[in-house]
C-alpha cells in the first residue's frame, strides 16, 4: 500500500515535471522563431522600377557621408580618457593628455545663477587663435573663490595662465595651456580643454581658423 | 521465482530509465540557462580577439579575422535569407538613416548586433567603438530606423559635486596667479611652473572631487524612444557571477515562458550587453549623453 502511494506521488510529480519541460521547450523554440525575425523581418526586395543598381546607389550614399567629414587636419578629444588626437583622415598625427571639464557645480550665493564646469560635447570649429592669451577671469572664479566680484575690467586680466597659446572654439571655451601638466589626463577644469606646452604647441600650429574640433 | 526475480529486474530498470530522464531534463534545463544559446546572441569566442575599446589609434589597424571575414561571406551567400543583393539593399536602408544624422553636428551611435560593435560616429566618421563580449536581444524586432535615448536608469548614478563658494579645490582651479611683472613676482611663477610640470608619479593618486570616467556606473539600463531596452553589465563587477546566473535563468527560461503565456504580442524589444572590462560599459555611459539619437541594426 505505502509503495503504491509512492509510485502515484513519483507518477504526478513526473507528470508535472515533463509537462513543465514540455513548456519552456516550447516557448524556448518560439523564442528562437521571435528572434529569427530579427534577420528577416527587415529584408528589403530589390525596386524593379529603379534607374540605379543597389550597388551604385550604395557607393553614392558612402560618398555622400564621406562628403560631411572634415577636410584636412582636424581635432579630436575623448573627454572620458582625457586624450587627444589631432588627425588628418584617418592619419593621426598626434596624441596626448589633456584636462577636460570636472563635472562640478557651482550655484552664486544669490541663487541665480549656477554653472556647470563640464566641457560642451559635439562638433565645434576653431573660431580664434591667440598667442600669448590673457585670461580675463569670469564671475564665476571669484564665487568659487569667495571674492567679490571687480568692476573693473583690468581687475580681471591674469597674464601667463592660459600657456603660449589658445584656441576659441566658442562660448568662451578654450584650448589653452596650463601650469598644472601632472594633472593631464584628469577632469579638473571648468570646462575648457588644457593641453601640455608642447601639444598645445602642435595643435596650434597645425590648426588655422575653421579647423574641426569633436568632442566626446 | 525465476519470473519473480525477471519482473524485479524489469521494474529496477524502469526506475533506473526515469531517474536518467529525470536527470537528463534536469541537466538540460539548467545547461539551457548557463550556456549561450545558438541564435539571439552572438558568439563570445570572436569578441575576445576585440574585447577592448579601440583608441582611434587602433580603429584604422583593426582588420577583421580572415576567418571572420569567411564566415561572413559564406554566411550571406549560403544562407538563403541573406543573398548579397538583399544585404545591399538592407546597408542602403542604414546608409540613408546614418546620412540623415551625418547631416547634423552632432555625434550619434550605431550598434552592429551581428559583430557586437557599439560606435560613436559623428560626421560619418567613428570616434570611438567598443566591443561587447556578448550581446543578447528578444522581442519585435527594432526597426531600422534613427532612434533616440529617452533614459538612461542605474542603481547608483553618478552624483555632481557642489562647489560651496570660498572653498574652492586647488587642483580644479583654473591656474594659478602670477604675483606680478617684479624680479620676484617672474621667479614664483618659474618655481611654481616647475613644480607643477613635475611628472605625476603613478603611485600618486590625487583625490579629485571631479566626476571622471570610473565614477559612471558598470551596471545600467539604457531606454530609448521605440521601446528598445538595452542593459549594459560588465562581467568584472562584484557579484557579477551570482547576477550572471540569475538573469541567464530569466532569459532562457522565465522569459521565452512569459512571452509564451503573454497575450501581448508586440513585445518590447530588449537587448542584453555584456563586457568583459568595466571601463568600457562606463565609457559607454559617459558618452551616451542624454537624447543621443543613433541607429541599432543587425547586418
Amino acid at each position: 500500500m505505502k509503495k503504491k502511494g509512492w509510485k502515484i506521488l513519483l507518477t504526478v510529480c513526473s507528470v508535472i515535471y515533463v509537462a513543465t519541460l514540455a513548456v519552456v521547450v516550447i516557448a524556448l523554440i518560439n523564442n528562437q522563431k521571435m528572434i529569427g525575425e530579427w534577420r528577416t523581418i527587415y529584408n528589403f526586395e530589390p525596386d524593379p522600377k529603379s534607374k540605379i543598381s543597389p550597388e551604385a546607389q550604395n557607393a553614392a550614399l558612402k560618398k555622400k557621408i564621406k562628403s560631411y567629414q572634415p577636410k584636412g587636419v582636424y581635432i579630436m578629444i575623448d573627454s572620458a580618457e582625457n586624450k587627444y588626437y589631432l588627425k588628418e583622415g584617418d592619419r593621426i598625427l598626434k596624441e596626448g593628455l589633456v584636462s577636460t571639464g570636472s563635472g562640478e557645480i557651482l550655484v552664486d550665493p544669490s541663487g541665480k545663477r549656477t554653472w556647470v564646469f563640464d566641457t560642451p560635447k559635439g562638433e565645434f570649429f576653431v573660431k580664434s587663435k591667440i598667442q600669448n592669451p590673457y585670461w580675463v577671469k569670469p564671475d564665476w572664479a571669484f564665487i568659487e573663490e569667495g571674492e567679490p566680484i571687480p568692476r573693473r575690467m583690468e581687475d580681471r586680466v591674469e597674464g601667463g595662465v592660459l600657456g603660449d597659446y589658445a584656441l576659441g572654439f566658442g562660448n568662451g571655451y578654450f584650448l589653452h595651456g596650463t601650469l598644472y601638466t601632472r594633472l593631464l589626463g584628469r577632469n579638473v577644469t571648468h570646462g575648457c580643454v588644457r593641453f601640455g606646452d608642447e601639444d598645445l604647441e602642435a595643435v596650434f600650429k597645425a590648426s588655422k581658423i575653421g579647423t574641426k574640433i569633436y568632442i566626446y | 521465482m525465476g519470473k519473480i526475480v525477471f519482473k524485479a529486474q524489469k521494474q529496477d530498470r524502469r526506475r533506473k530509465k526515469l531517474v536518467v530522464v529525470l536527470c537528463a531534463g534536469l541537466i538540460f534545463c539548467f545547461l539551457g540557462g548557463l550556456l549561450p544559446s545558438v541564435s539571439g546572441q552572438a558568439n563570445k569566442a570572436q569578441a575576445r580577439n576585440s574585447s577592448k575599446s579601440l583608441e582611434p589609434a587602433q580603429q584604422k589597424e583593426k582588420v577583421l579575422p580572415k576567418g571572420h571575414q569567411k564566415e561572413y561571406r559564406s554566411s550571406t551567400d549560403s544562407s538563403g535569407d541573406h543573398p548579397p543583393i538583399k544585404a545591399i539593399l538592407k546597408e542602403n536602408r542604414f546608409l540613408e538613416e546614418e546620412l540623415s544624422l551625418a547631416r547634423n553636428p552632432k555625434y550619434y551611435f550605431v550598434i552592429d548586433i551581428k559583430d557586437r560593435k557599439i560606435e560613436l560616429r559623428a560626421r560619418g566618421m567613428i570616434l570611438k567603438s567598443w566591443t561587447a563580449s556578448q550581446i543578447r536581444y528578444s522581442g519585435r524586432p527594432v526597426p531600422l530606423k534613427v532612434t533616440t535615448l529617452s533614459q538612461k536608469s542605474a542603481l547608483n548614478p553618478p552624483e555632481r559635486r557642489m562647489i560651496k563658494p570660498g572653498e574652492g579645490d586647488t587642483a580644479s582651479r583654473p591656474e594659478p596667479v602670477p604675483s606680478g611683472d617684479d624680479k620676484k613676482g617672474n621667479r614664483d611663477k618659474k618655481q611654481d611652473k616647475t613644480a607643477a610640470q613635475e611628472p605625476a608619479s603613478s603611485s600618486e593618486n590625487f583625490e579629485l572631487q571631479a566626476l571622471e570616467i570610473t565614477d559612471m556606473p558598470g551596471n545600467y539600463e539604457l531606454i530609448f524612444d521605440n521601446g528598445l531596452e538595452i542593459a549594459v553589465r560588465s562581467e568584472n563587477e562584484k557579484g557579477q557571477k551570482l547576477r550572471r546566473l540569475k538573469e541567464n535563468i530569466s532569459w532562457y527560461i522565465f522569459q521565452p515562458v512569459k512571452n509564451l503565456l503573454s497575450k501581448n504580442k508586440n513585445l518590447n524589444p530588449k537587448m542584453i550587453l555584456y563586457f568583459e572590462d568595466m571601463r568600457q560599459a562606463q565609457g559607454i555611459y559617459w558618452a551616451f549623453i542624454d537624447n543621443i539619437q543613433g541607429i541599432v541594426w543587425l547586418p
